[in-house]
């Protein structure tokens, strides 16, 4: 059985917590009043920099000491909250990301710099703090017990930081207790078996005694008992400590109590957050992914006695499969659960980015997001991350008008970037909407003809003139920003969506902003398929996308040759022969079938030979030989070890639609 | 580590005496411990510490007691020892005899 690293434990909480401060300090960006969000930033840059200095991150801690003392002076009221203050530790907390990252890197010079700009925001409000400063808060005795997790140590807590961090809150005398320690030969040595009784007096509230025990607060004891409000300083007697350790003993502090009533421990603010996070388990990703890959593996052996099965007259052995059949189903789609995560961890980065493209740009920009709980595989939401902040760039940059413009134009003056997410018929839609200038399709035109892109005067729906947009070393900005213009960036949001095989969408009005869809299958593991028969091979359809099956008898075959359109319901649907389409060189079956497959509301048929039946399908990736083949999205392995390549539904329909344009264009 | 010869029943321990260190530690004492009568510790001057090692030589000391053996340190708490005692909340409300074996007599050196 093999540990965690603690290091890299900590690095994964310390960037959990990076998060946390970072969104709290947007929240705090909108609302500088808030001081629920000023006690939330404060409380993570106080857990980063105890943690940070128990793990060892000397040079974090330092540097988080100093913003977690700016804040502690905001909750104080001693300073007021200012943006210019959100921005400092917003930079600061980038800079704490690297001493987490690196922490044995040259960052002398950078803290020294952004610790220069912190003082210089906090500084900055100084007058207006002086006049805020309230009196001297009431001093109170807490009477403290605690134990810490036995297994602390071994999970490198280090109790130490945690005590010094108690004698920082005020006054205060600490004594271990030693009676639970064992016998040397009972002992296990990384155990801890000390708890300590500590008499504190402070002029803190008692959420800064809980704070002190944040990082290991769910599995902890802690007893606090407020004795007094003391209005001054107690002038009481030590209780006789070994002599010569006065000089390292607190305080003494009041023994005689005037209230002595027992305060039930005062839920902390993280609390509830804490409990929900103690009925998870955390799993490293490529455990995930060796899982994943063990029931992709168990599917393809349960397609394979499926099959056999199917063949073989003996009951029990059918009875036995269809069982099987019926556990790695179920267990697919619970392991399909377990890799959905919910977007919002996508989300919640572009509300840093946007604030800071608005720091550069000068544009007021306002982020609202929608839908953050549709969940999406996460090896899908990973490599969406690239893109999604491409075209929000893009939006913010050139989509959205300077504030000025937006007045003349009789907008608001802030502009709206629209980030939304829902599931759609096993897909994820992502749209990006802006209400900026929309895309000037002129200069769209006139910059694709001017680099050969298309022909002059070249026929193009406004969707395929907008589809320019993502070719590589487009751009029709006429100045090249930090943020865009370059025409990178585009080409690659085409790429990471097509190797996600996935299509993007873009509508655009001049005036009134632009949206861009992207549409996601959710997984890239698993998909349930249609197994058909085209010629001699057998080729998959991703399920989602089949809308209908119908026959093709040999007179409508007759019909619509030369057409491909079959009526469906009074409207007419393309059709492709796949039987032409990968060249089989066979004859067709008599009673050919349609699979109408659709992508949103365009819709194609593909005429096979055969419908075998559905097929759970273990998706495998092509070999970069095949990396161009544009038909399909990937092969499977089926049950007698052949292997069925997997239809690329987006393209199919587009090819379908193409054709649907040309004869409609023929007349 | 070094033992030194069967009269002065001296062990010195490892200049490395925090958590990370500290398993091979319990079995080292314990045959010490056993093997004397009057086992004594001696720390490298440069020794680190963490409370670990002091939960170690509580348990040592508690072991010993019942075994009816000696145990003490060869020079009384001081530096890093001294400090990690005192930050860990071990100086305060110190017993007569946990005075005498950390601090011999309570004198801090």
């Amino acid at each position: 059985m093999s540990f965690p690293d603690p290091i890299a434990v900590f690095r994964t909480e310390a960037a959990e917590l990076l998060e946390q401060i970072e969104a709290g300090l947007l929240d705090l960006n909108v609302n500088l009043g808030d001081k629920d969000q000023v006690d939330a930033v404060f409380r993570g840059l106080h857990t980063l920099k105890g943690s940070g200095a128990m793990f060892g991150f000397e040079a974090l801690a330092a540097f988080t000491h100093h913003c977690e003392t700016a804040f502690d002076r905001v909750r104080k009221g001693e300073v007021p909250a200012t943006h210019a203050l959100v921005t400092a530790v917003l930079e600061a907390k980038d800079h704490m990301r690297a001493l987490v990252e690196t922490p044995a890197g040259d960052h002398e010079a950078v803290s020294e710099v952004l610790l220069a700009n912190l003082r210089h925001a906090v500084d900055g409000s100084g007058d207006q703090a002086a006049s805020s400063v309230s009196a001297a808060p009431a001093k109170t005795l807490f009477k403290i017990r605690f134990s810490l997790p036995q297994n602390a140590m071994a999970n490198g807590t280090n109790p130490l930081p945690l005590l010094d961090e108690l004698r920082d809150l005020g006054t205060c005398r600490i004594v271990a207790d030693r009676s639970g320690i064992p016998a040397l030969d009972e002992l296990v040595p990384t155990d801890l078996h000390v708890s300590w009784d500590v008499e504190l007096l402070t002029d803190q509230p008692r959420s800064a005694i809980d704070d002190v025990f944040i990082f290991v607060m769910d599995d902890m004891e802690l007893a606090v008992e407020e004795i007094a409000v003391a209005a001054q300083m107690p002038t009481v007697a030590a209780p006789a400590p070994v002599a010569t350790a006065a000089s390292v003993a607190a305080e003494p502090v009041a023994s005689a109590t005037s209230t002595a009533a027992a305060a039930p421990a005062a839920p902390a603010p993280g609390d509830a957050k804490a409990a929900k996070a103690n009925e998870n388990v955390r799993v490293p990703a490529e455990k995930l992914d060796e899982l994943m890959d063990r029931v992709g593996e168990l599917v393809i052996a349960q397609s394979r006695l499926s099959q056999l099965a199917g063949g073989s007259g003996d009951l029990t052995l059918r009875a036995v499969s269809e069982d099987v059949e019926r556990l790695s189903g179920e267990l697919r789609d619970t392991m399909m659960v377990l890799r959905m995560v919910p977007v919002t961890h996508l989300f919640s980065r572009f509300r840093r980015l946007v604030h800071d493209l608005a720091n550069e740009t000068g544009k007021r920009i306002e982020l609202v997001t929608e839908g953050e709980t549709t969940e999406v595989d996460k090896s899908v939401i990973e490599r969406l991350a690239d893109p999604l902040v491409h075209l929000v760039r893009n939006s913010c940059d050139h989509g959205l008008e300077t504030p000025e413009d937006r007045l003349a134009a009789g907008k608001t003056e802030a502009g709206h970037i629209h980030l939304s997410a829902r599931q759609q018929a096993g897909e994820v839609i992502i749209t990006i909407k802006d209400d900026g200038r929309g895309i000037n399709k002129e200069r769209v035109r006139a910059k694709a003809e001017s680099s050969g892109l298309i022909a002059a005067n070249a026929s193009l729906t406004d969707q395929e003139l907008y589809q320019l947009i993502f070719q590589p070393g487009f751009s029709t900005a006429s100045q090249v920003t930090n943020l865009s213009g370059r025409g990178v960036g585009m080409d690659v949001v085409k790429r990471t969506i097509d190797a996600l095989r996935g299509t993007i969408n873009v509508v655009s009005r001049p005036g009134e902003g632009s949206e861009i869809s992207l549409a996601i299958p959710l997984t890239l593991a698993i998909i349930d398929g249609l197994l058909v028969r085209v010629g001699n091979g057998r080729y998959v359809i991703p399920l989602s996308a089949v809308e209908e099956c119908l026959e093709l008898s040999i007179e409508e075959d007759m019909r619509s040759r030369g057409r491909s359109f079959i009526s469906l319901r009074d409207s007419l649907v393309p059709f492709l022969r796949l039987r032409d389409l990968f060249r089989t060189n066979t004859t067709p079956d008599p009673f050919q079938k349609v699979v109408v497959i659709s992508t949103g509301s365009e819709r194609v048929g593909l005429v096979v030979d055969q419908i075998i039946g559905d097929h759970q399908t273990v998706i495998k990736g092509m070999s970069k030989l095949h990396h161009d083949v544009a038909t399909f999205s990937g092969a499977t392995i089926l049950g007698d070890g052949d292997v069925a390549l997997i239809l690329d539904v987006g393209h199919l329909v587009a090819e379908g639609q193409q054709q649907e344009a040309h004869l409609r264009a023929a007349g | 580590m070094d033992i030194a010869s069967q009269n002065e029943a001296c062990l010195r321990l490892p200049e490395n005496l925090t958590v990370r260190a500290i398993v091979p530690m319990r079995e080292d004492i314990l045959k010490f411990i056993d093997a004397h009568e009057a086992a004594k510790i001696e720390l490298s001057d440069e020794v680190q510490v963490d409370i670990s090692f002091i939960q170690m030589v509580e348990a040592a000391r508690v072991y010993a007691g019942t075994a009816g053996k000696v145990i003490t340190l060869a020079q009384p708490a001081s530096g890093a020892l001294l400090e990690t005692l005192r930050r860990s909340g071990f100086l305060e409300g110190m017993s007569d005899d946990d005075a005498k074996f950390w601090l011999h007599q309570g004198k801090i050196q």
